[in-house]
């Protein structure tokens, strides 16, 4: 058992990205016994999950629907999730944990919901112009965060939390009070001009979205990725990050880089905020903070904190949650066990550091063991 | 009014207080707590789904239910935070990692469990325990009193329970040997340690509690605001929570302080609204008060701040 | 069976991986003496204490407590056995009181209501007031820990080992964090002990303590028992030259020295430490081109706060450090660096590297943003990766993977290596070499003594920190010694004998003439 874990899992080439996939299998393993003990064929409800989200073909289809729509709103609901997930590998390279993503999500949401999505702005203004305003919104949060860390030394976890629900009762209140509409209980469907998502887009017999700024999340995650690894700023936020200690001693700026940091955080979470509420929605539900930041920090530790990882870990996450209405339609199960096998995944996740430590520890012990032998 | 104030604010109150207890207890041993949020909902649903259990069994009108809920909510919260024992302490995981994964666990697991119960059980398709509000009582005499009588008229049952065990959960962590252990151990967990003290297993059990006492929380909210279990449980009161026990500095008593501000802040606030004629949606502006005051306290007295020393360390026996 | 001796250990050994830290060591303590462990850094006298205080299992020997043998498996046991230990790090919980701390795991109890357990703080206070009172301790058991200084939270510890009735108490170097007035104090209150019946065991290597207040004194030198004395018939040289020991020495090959200009001139610098202590105080020296000035000193005696306030670490407090004419007391760290201070620092793990970064980066550390290895903050990685491979190369540092090792992964001489080599590869005119062979095998260290001579026959003045005698000796054009803060001698090597430096380390010597 040891040996086949240290074939497995030893050695330092991709080690993290292998342990991601092996605490992903384990879990999907974990998801068939539930399955199983309710009596469903476990490989058909995976099916299932890749049908609804467009990457397997259904058995058949709705008028103007077939995988391609399907794909297309899959990528509608990946693409907030991919930048949220972005956000939390950002701090984390500085060390730090942004639990505020939620927050910043809403700030960006609502204020460009506010600025542009309520404006009568053509759709080649509005469009842009939604998420300049979203990340900078965003990347305020941040700032605020980050300087609270490094100016009174506000733990940014306890911040965080705080900004989080101020910053969501404002808008809920906000809301609630101006921009009701009554018959939803959420805001008010902001202009189709201002939207990053085009809806019911009617082509070659298909009825589809197109959620426009997938492409920019792709090629935001490049950009971070060469942020942190080819660039001097990069370099010093992963300095600081790693060791605090070091980084000073190098002429590093500790409380530079954090702030830095946090402020592209916030910017990246202001963009999966505004591609949520006003792209794969077009209104924002008072009362409640979006569990997508959440979830992003697990999503962002699945992707072992790389950009590019980022992106197949939200695309797995995504692809479950987004494929289980179908599932759930299908087997006759509750829509919920989708978020379940999540949870068991982020959970595997969590515990991805142990694993790395003790297949480290036993790796060495069987070295030992083999010296003994030697002698 | 002011009797209106009183009775909301201590309803609201008490059972933030009895979380932030639990999360005082986990967090003064060292363990950081961001799972309150997910071990009150999952008590909730614990408890609540035993109460729907025993309705069926002593009719509606009888008590029962209702005291054998908050044990069952108990129970359950405690065997969920070993979640969060066996990622902290067991897996080494980072604890706010953990509670977050806890948290996003709790929520999936109840609400999943709620629909799947009641079609299993109750043969019907619902993502909730219908329980209604829990039935209030006033001591004869004192409630009388004007003002001062408030505090003991129309009195959720459960905000007796919290009393008690707030009163017995502040003895032990002050009187008793096990509470100076766990102090111990969030401060300084390798002085404990050379005490002989065994870090890990007051860890542990400083974690189940404030997965017991945060059940007892959920049950309930469960049965007074929102007068059922379903996922609107998680409306973010265990964050809310350690915003208090923040605000309280991690002591018993000043939590309590802050609890009772939240609480009377809360109330108060809907009260005026009400008075002035405002839209109830105004209430949310009072219900950001507690945040910022905790933030703006933290922001002016953070070298006040004494949290504990070792909180969040993973405790590793060799390290020194 | 009654013994004379109330401990022996006997022929105990113990190896950690790569170093035998006890060689057949065997000691026996009576019964109310005071016992020394003498002998430098990294000699031993800790690890054989850890054993007996059942810290570590020894691998071979044998353990008899009051002449009964014993195999003594966790502190815990130790306690019970009635043996104590002050730790040099103090294990107090800061937010407690004294008596808390004190009572912390044997809390007397009482039953209220015949049932309710209850700390009985009361009791507590008294015992320990009544306690504090009869070894003179001066300790208010009410008072909390963080209010405290060092001194007294030492006699906290203290108290801790005789609350819990300890007849054998070991300190482990307890006067290495004092200031002069509280060593007397605590000497007098070990001396109470011992009239108390008490048997002391003391770890250190301040020769006049041991001339004070011990009985007997065992010398241990690389692992081995040299020699036991009784103090009272030993001279202090006596004690010092056995210490030191003559056995090992690696001379290194050097030419003469050929200082040119003053490169570094430190002006009556006073930095105060992390908990505001002025662990230096109005130190001045220079050290010139082509020179090595190395400054001996015992551990602990401001000698990180030096280094660290050279190269803009800490803040000082007064004083002035000037580079070849510049001022560079209010410059930061990297300005420093670029006007030409290398630094090769003691914490090469926290400090000298980030450990989760690969040997590449951390080679380019220092450098990573000049126009050698970035355009426009953009990385040039190909030329991180040439850096690395040459230094790799020249330096011969070797590891699993090249430059894309993390160097977490290395062994501790090679992460010295990469150290080295990123700091001697900036060609600054002033290098710092803190504690540079710390925990190296001898091959190493005689590698990284060449190197510094080359860099001071390269023209760069070097400043070597060093708790090694013997490095002192052998690598050092100029020996300044510094103790208590002060550099209380500065001569050349020449002059000096490493007798008198060991002196002068001991703050013996003619304190009369300090600076």
């Amino acid at each position: 058992m040891k040996k086949i874990l240290i074939k497995l899992l030893g050695g330092e080439k991709l080690q993290m990205v292998r342990i991601s996939l092996f605490s992903i299998i384990i879990s999907l393993f974990v998801g068939a016994i539930i399955f199983i003990a309710m009596g469903k064929n476990p490989f058909s409800a995976y099916g299932n999950l890749l049908q609804g989200s467009g990457l397997l073909m259904k058995q058949k289809y709705a008028g103007r629907q077939n995988m391609f729509t399907d794909f297309m709103s899959f990528l509608d609901t990946l693409t907030p999730m991919i930048f949220a997930a972005l956000a939390v590998a950002v701090a984390l390279k500085a060390g730090l944990f942004n639990i505020g993503v939620s927050g910043m999500m809403l700030t960006a949401g609502f204020i460009a919901t506010l600025t542009v999505g309520y404006s009568s702005l053509p759709a080649f203004l509005a469009k842009p112009l939604v998420l300049i305003i979203g990340a900078v919104s965003g990347a305020l949060v941040g700032a605020l965060i980050g300087w609270l860390k490094y100016r009174f030394n506000i733990n940014e976890v306890v911040s965080s939390i705080m900004i989080n629900y101020t910053l969501m009762y404002i808008f809920t209140f906000f809301i609630n009070t101006f921009f009701l509409e009554p018959t939803s209980r959420q805001s008010i469907v902001i202009a189709d001009e201002a939207r990053l998502t085009l809806v019911n887009v009617k082509a070659f017999g298909l009825k589809f979205c197109i959620p426009l700024a997938f492409p920019l999340a792709i090629i935001v995650a490049i950009l971070v990725r060469y942020l942190i690894n080819r660039t001097t700023t990069g370099f010093e936020i992963q300095a600081v990050g790693l060791g605090k200690k070091a980084a000073n001693y190098a002429g590093i700026s500790i409380s530079k880089n954090m702030m830095l940091a946090m402020i592209i955080s916030g910017a990246l979470a202001g963009l999966a905020g505004v591609t949520y509420f006003c792209g794969y929605n077009a209104s924002i539900r008072p009362g409640v903070v979006p569990s997508m930041g959440f979830n992003a920090i697990a999503v962002a530790l699945l992707g072992c904190c790389d950009p590019i990882g980022c992106i197949f870990a939200s695309f797995l996450i995504t692809a479950i949650s987004n494929g289980s209405i179908y599932m759930s339609s299908q087997q006759g199960v509750e829509i919920e066990i989708a978020d379940l096998i999540t949870s068991v995944i982020l959970i595997f996740a969590a515990c991805s550091e142990f694993l790395r430590m003790y297949i480290e520890k036993i790796s060495m012990e069987q070295n030992d063991k083999k010296d003994v032998k030697r002698v | 009014m002011i009797d209106n104030i009183i009775i909301d604010g201590l309803a609201f109150a008490l059972p933030m207080f009895i979380m932030a207890i639990g999360g005082i207890y986990s967090e003064k041993s060292g363990i950081t707590n961001l799972a309150l949020e997910g071990l009150q909902g999952f008590g909730a649903f614990f408890g609540a789904f035993t109460a729907v259990l025993l309705m069926q069994q002593f009719g509606g009108s009888s008590q029962v239910p209702y005291y054998i809920s908050f044990i069952a909510a108990a129970l359950g919260g405690m065997l969920f935070s070993l979640v969060h024992v066996l990622l902290c302490i067991k897996f080494k995981a980072n604890q706010v990692i953990s509670g977050v994964v806890v948290n996003i666990l709790a929520a999936a697991l109840t609400s999943f469990l709620t629909k799947r119960l009641n079609e299993s059980i109750f043969g019907k398709t619902s993502n909730k325990f219908v329980l209604g509000t829990s039935i209030r009582f006033s001591v004869p005499g004192i409630s009388g009193i004007p003002v001062i009588g408030a505090f003991f008229r129309n009195v959720y049952p459960f905000e007796v329970i919290i009393i008690i065990i707030a009163v017995i959960m502040w003895y032990v962590m002050y009187k008793t040997p096990f509470g100076m252990h766990l102090r111990a151990c969030g401060d300084n967990p390798h002085a404990a340690d050379a005490a002989g003290i065994d870090v890990n297993r007051i860890r542990l059990i400083s974690v189940i509690i404030s997965g017991g006492l945060s059940a007892i929380a959920g049950m309930s909210y469960a049965y007074s605001i929102t007068a059922n279990f379903s996922p609107d449980i998680y409306l973010g009161f265990g964050y809310l929570s350690i915003a208090a026990l923040i605000f309280g500095n991690w002591s018993i008593l000043p939590t309590l302080e802050a609890c009772l501000i939240f609480g009377f802040a809360r109330s108060g606030g809907q009260a005026l609204i009400q008075q002035l004629g405002m839209p109830s949606t105004y209430n949310d502006i009072v219900r950001i008060i507690p945040y910022v005051v905790t933030l703006l306290l933290l922001v002016f007295f953070s070298k006040h701040n004494n949290s504990p020393r070792a909180l969040g360390e993973i405790y590793d026996k060799g390290k020194r | 069976m009654d013994s004379e001796y109330i401990i022996e250990m006997k022929h105990i050994t113990k190896r950690f991986p790569g170093l035998v830290a006890n060689d057949d060591v065997s000691i026996s303590i009576k019964k109310g003496e005071i016992y020394a462990l003498l002998g430098e850094n990294g000699a031993g006298k800790s690890t054989l204490m850890s054993v007996l205080f059942g810290m570590y299992e020894p691998d071979e020997g044998e353990i008899f407590i009051r002449g009964e043998k014993v195999n003594i498996v966790s502190p815990r046991h130790a306690t019970k056995l009635g043996i104590g230990m002050v730790h040099q790090h103090f294990r107090l919980v800061s937010n407690y009181t004294v008596a808390e701390n004190i009572i912390l795991g044997a809390e007397p109890q009482d039953k209220l209501m015949g049932f309710i357990p209850h700390v009985n703080i009361k009791k507590a206070n008294q015992d320990i007031a009544e306690l504090s009172d009869k070894y003179g301790l001066k300790v208010n058991p009410t008072a909390v820990i963080s209010d405290l200084n060092v001194s007294t939270q030492q006699r906290v510890e203290i108290l801790k080992m005789l609350y819990r009735d300890a007849e054998i108490l070991i300190f482990d170097e307890p006067t290495a964090v004092l200031t002069p007035q509280e060593i007397k104090f605590l000497l007098d209150i070990i001396r109470g002990l011992r009239d108390g019946g008490k048997t002391i065991i003391i770890i250190t290597h301040k020769l006049e303590e041991i001339k004070s207040i011990a009985d007997r004194c065992a010398i241990l030198n690389r692992g081995k028992l040299i020699d036991v004395l009784n103090v009272p018939e030993a001279s202090t040289e006596e004690l010092a030259r056995l210490m030191v020991g003559r056995d090992i020495s690696f001379t290194s090959e050097k030419s003469e020295a050929k200082p040119g200009e003053v490169v570094l001139k430190v002006e009556g610098l006073t930095v105060c430490n992390e908990v505001g202590y002025e662990a230096v105080k109005d130190v001045s020296f220079e050290i010139h081109s082509g020179e090595i000035f190395a400054l001996a000193g015992v551990s602990g005696n401001g000698q990180n706060e030096l280094a660290d306030a050279i190269a803009g670490l800490i803040k000082t407090k007064s004083g002035r450090i000037i580079l070849n004419g510049k001022d560079l007391s209010s410059y930061s760290i990297r300005k420093r660096t670029e006007e030409g201070v290398a630094y090769i620092p003691e914490d090469r793990h926290n400090v000298g590297l980030v450990l989760g970064f690969d040997l590449k980066k951390n080679l380019s550390l220092k450098e990573y943003y000049r126009p050698k290895m970035s355009h426009n903050s953009r990385l040039d990685l190909k030329a991180m990766t040439e850096n690395g491979e040459r230094l790799i190369k020249d330096y011969d540092i070797r590891s699993s993977k090249g430059i894309n090792t993390i160097v977490r992964t290395m062994s501790g001489g090679n992460q010295q290596k990469a150290i080295i080599a990123r700091e001697l590869e900036l060609q600054t005119p002033l290098i710092i070499f803190m504690q540079p062979t710390r925990g190296l095998d001898i091959g190493a260290i005689s590698n990284i003594h060449k190197q510094m001579i080359a860099e001071r026959d390269r023209g760069a003045a070097v400043l070597l920190i060093s708790l090694e005698l013997d490095e002192v000796m052998d690598c050092a054009d100029t020996i300044g010694v510094i103790f208590d803060g002060r550099i209380n001698r500065i001569a050349k090597a020449s002059e000096l004998t490493i007798d008198e430096v060991g002196r002068f380390m001991m703050g013996v010597g003619n304190r009369g003439e300090s600076a």
